[in-house]
C-alpha cells in the first residue's frame, strides 16, 4: 500500500483503520508541547520565586512534572492526547489500535532519552523516516503508534441523477469504485471529472459530460435510490 | 440490500450510538451529561457498538459508499477508544505491585541485575580502594575545583553546618535530589536501548565516581561526616541506580539476543519489564531523596543513630528484594 494506512483487526471482527503520522506533523505537536511547557515554567519560577528557597525546592519538583510525567499522564488521562497532539489532530495509541496504556506510555516517553540523541531528536528523525509507520525508537519499544485522527476523505454526498444501469454486472469493489467516484467528483474540475470518466467510456458508452452523468447514474442504481 | 434501504434501517441505532459518545465518553467525568433524553443507558453501549461494529463489516463487504464507511469507521474507531480505554490504576493494584510485583520482576531478571550490580559496586571498591593506596590519583578524576567543591561540604571543621550540602533549604535539596537522581535513574535504564552501552557506561561511570568521591573523602581524613551523610540514603538510591542498569541491560539484551522472537517483539517485552522495574526504581530514588533530604542532613544526629538506620535501610531493601512477593498467590 502506497500510503500510511494501517488495518488492526479488533475483537469484534472488523478492521479499524488507522493512518500513522509522519515526522513532521509530531514535530509540531512537540513544539507545541514545548513551548506550552516553557510558558508553565517560566510562570511557576516567578510565583514560585516569592517562597525562596522553599520555592526553589518546589520549582524543581516542578520542573521533573513538566519534563517527564506531562507527556505520559496526558496520554492515558485524555486519550492519547497532549495538548500538542490535540491541536495537531494527533492521538498516541498501542498497535493494536486500543487506547494507550499507562506501561505503554511510560515507556514510548522514557525511550525519549534515546531519541533525542545525537541533537534535536536526530534518531527518532531517522527512525521515524525509516520506518513504513513513521515510528520513532520509543514506539517500537512501547509498541505505539501516532495516528492522525479524524476523516481524511472530503466527500460529499453522490449527486442525484437519474439511475443508469451498467451493460454488465459489476461486483462490489467495482461498484465501490464507481460510487467513491461520484461522491468525489464533484470536487474535481469539469475537465478532470471528464478525464477520468473517460477511462471508463467502454462501459458508459459516453463521452465527456454524458460519460460523467452516466457514472452519477450508476452510482445512484448501487446506493439504491430510485 | 441497497445502501439507501441499509441506511434508513440502522440510522436511529448510528445517531443514538454518535449521540452517547458525545455525551457520555468523554474522558473528563465532568465533561459527561448525566441526564439527557433519548440517550441510551450505558449498560447499552456494548451491545450497540457491537452491532455497529457488524453493520460497519457489512457496509464494506457490500461495497457501500465510502461516505457511508467512513462515518461509521468514525464511530466505531470512538467507541473503541471508550470501550478499551485503559481502568484507573486501584490502590490496591499499587500496594500489590510495590510489595510482591517489583521484587518478584527483580529476581525474575537476577542475570541482568547481578551483571549491573558487578558493573556499579566493583569500580566503586576499586576506586575506594586505590584511592587509599595512591590518593593523589584522585587528581586525574576530578578537577581542583570539583574536589574543593566536595572538601568544603565535608569539612569536619565546619561548626553547626547541615552535613552534604554547601547551603539550601531541605525542602529546596528535595526538589534537587528528585529532579536530578530520578532522571539519572531514567535514563540509565532507557539508554540501555544503545544494546546496553549506555547503561554499561552510565554504570561505569557512576561507580568511578561515587567510589573516587569516597575514597578522596576517607583518604584525606574527612570520612566520618562523609559517611554519616550518605549511609542513610546509600541503600535506596544505589539500589536504584542497579536495578535501572539492569533494567537497561535487558533491554538491550533483547536487541542483541532476541532468542526466538523477532527483534520487535524482544523489544516489546523488554519494554514492559523495564518500564515495570523502573517504576519501582522511581519510588526506591523519591525515598531516597527524601531521606537525603531531610534525614541525612541533620549534623547532631550520633553517629551510632546513623550508622544503624543506614544498616537497618540496607538490611530491610535487601529483604524486601529477595523475599518480597514470595508465598503469595496472584490475587489482584
Amino acid at each position: 500500500m502506497l500510503d500510511t494506512l494501517s488495518q488492526v483487526e479488533t475483537p469484534e471482527g472488523i478492521f479499524l483503520r488507522l493512518r500513522s503520522a509522519g515526522v513532521m506533523p509530531r514535530a509540531v505537536a512537540w513544539a507545541v508541547d514545548f513551548g506550552l511547557r516553557l510558558v508553565v515554567v517560566w510562570v511557576m519560577s516567578i510565583l514560585l520565586a516569592v517562597l525562596g528557597e522553599t520555592g526553589m525546592g518546589l520549582y524543581l519538583i516542578t520542573l521533573f512534572v513538566v519534563f517527564w510525567a506531562y507527556p505520559v499522564l496526558f496520554e492515558v488521562l485524555r486519550d492519547g492526547q497532549t495538548i500538542g497532539k490535540k491541536a495537531m489532530g494527533l492521538r498516541v495509541v498501542n498497535a493494536n489500535g486500543t487506547p494507550v496504556t499507562w506501561i505503554a506510555s511510560i515507556v514510548r516517553n522514557l525511550m525519549r532519552t534515546v531519541d533525542m540523541l545525537p541533537l534535536l531528536y536526530g534518531f527518532g528523525f531517522v527512525a521515524g523516516l525509516i520506518d513504513p509507520r513513521g515510528r520513532r525508537l520509543g514506539d517500537l519499544v512501547a509498541g505505539t503508534l501516532v495516528v492522525h485522527v479524524g476523516n481524511p476523505h472530503q466527500h460529499v454526498d453522490a449527486p442525484e441523477v437519474p439511475v443508469f444501469h451498467p451493460p454488465v454486472p459489476l461486483n462490489a469493489a467495482e461498484r465501490a469504485a464507481i460510487i467513491a467516484f461520484a461522491e468525489r467528483a464533484p470536487q474535481l474540475t469539469v475537465e478532470r471529472q471528464q478525464e477520468l470518466a473517460g477511462i471508463l467510456a467502454p462501459l458508459t458508452g459516453g463521452q465527456g459530460a454524458s460519460g460523467v452523468q452516466r457514472l452519477y447514474g450508476m452510482a445512484n442504481g448501487f446506493l439504491g435510490r430510485r | 440490500m441497497r445502501q439507501e434501504r441499509f441506511q434508513r434501517q440502522h440510522e436511529p441505532e448510528w445517531t443514538a450510538l454518535d449521540q452517547w459518545l458525545r455525551l457520555r465518553g468523554s474522558v473528563r467525568r465532568r465533561d459527561r451529561a448525566r441526564d439527557h433524553d433519548a440517550l441510551i443507558g450505558d449498560e447499552d453501549f456494548p451491545a450497540l457498538y457491537r452491532r455497529v461494529c457488524q453493520h460497519m463489516a457489512l457496509a464494506e463487504r457490500r461495497g457501500y459508499s465510502s461516505l457511508l464507511i467512513d462515518r461509521l469507521q468514525d464511530l466505531v474507531h470512538r467507541g473503541h477508544l471508550v470501550l478499551y480505554r485503559p481502568p484507573a490504576p486501584r490502590l490496591g493494584r499499587i500496594v500489590y505491585f510495590f510489595t510482591a510485583d517489583f521484587p518478584r520482576l527483580v529476581r525474575a531478571q537476577w542475570r541482568a541485575m547481578g551483571v549491573a550490580a558487578l558493573l556499579f559496586f566493583v569500580p566503586l571498591m576499586l576506586m575506594i580502594g586505590l584511592l587509599q593506596w595512591r590518593p593523589e590519583l584522585a587528581h586525574s578524576i576530578f578537577s581542583y575545583q570539583q574536589l574543593s567543591e566536595v572538601e568544603a561540604m565535608y569539612d569536619p571543621a565546619r561548626e553547626g553546618a547541615r552535613l552534604g550540602r554547601e547551603s539550601g533549604s531541605d525542602l529546596q535539596m528535595f526538589g534537587f535530589y528528585i529532579l536530578n537522581n530520578v532522571s539519572i535513574g531514567f535514563r540509565t535504564f532507557a539508554s540501555g536501548l544503545l544494546f546496553g552501552i549506555g547503561s554499561i557506561i552510565v554504570l561505569i561511570m557512576n561507580g568511578v565516581m561515587i567510589g573516587g568521591i569516597a575514597g578522596h573523602l576517607t583518604a584525606i581524613g574527612y570520612g566520618e561526616p562523609f559517611w554519616r551523610f550518605v549511609v542513610g540514603h546509600s541503600a535506596p538510591e544505589l539500589l536504584a541506580i542497579v536495578i535501572s542498569g539492569g533494567a537497561g541491560l535487558q533491554l538491550g539484551m533483547a536487541l542483541i539476543a532476541p532468542g526466538r522472537r523477532t527483534r520487535g517483539r524482544a523489544l516489546v517485552e523488554a519494554g514492559v519489564i523495564g518500564a515495570r522495574l523502573v517504576l519501582g526504581v522511581f519510588a526506591m530514588l523519591v525515598f531516597a531523596a527524601f531521606v537525603e533530604a531531610f534525614w541525612s542532613s541533620i549534623g547532631w544526629m550520633p553517629n551510632v543513630v546513623k550508622f544503624t538506620v543506614g544498616g537497618m535501610l540496607w538490611l530491610l531493601i535487601l529483604m524486601w528484594l529477595w523475599r518480597g512477593g514470595r508465598g503469595r498467590t496472584d490475587a489482584a
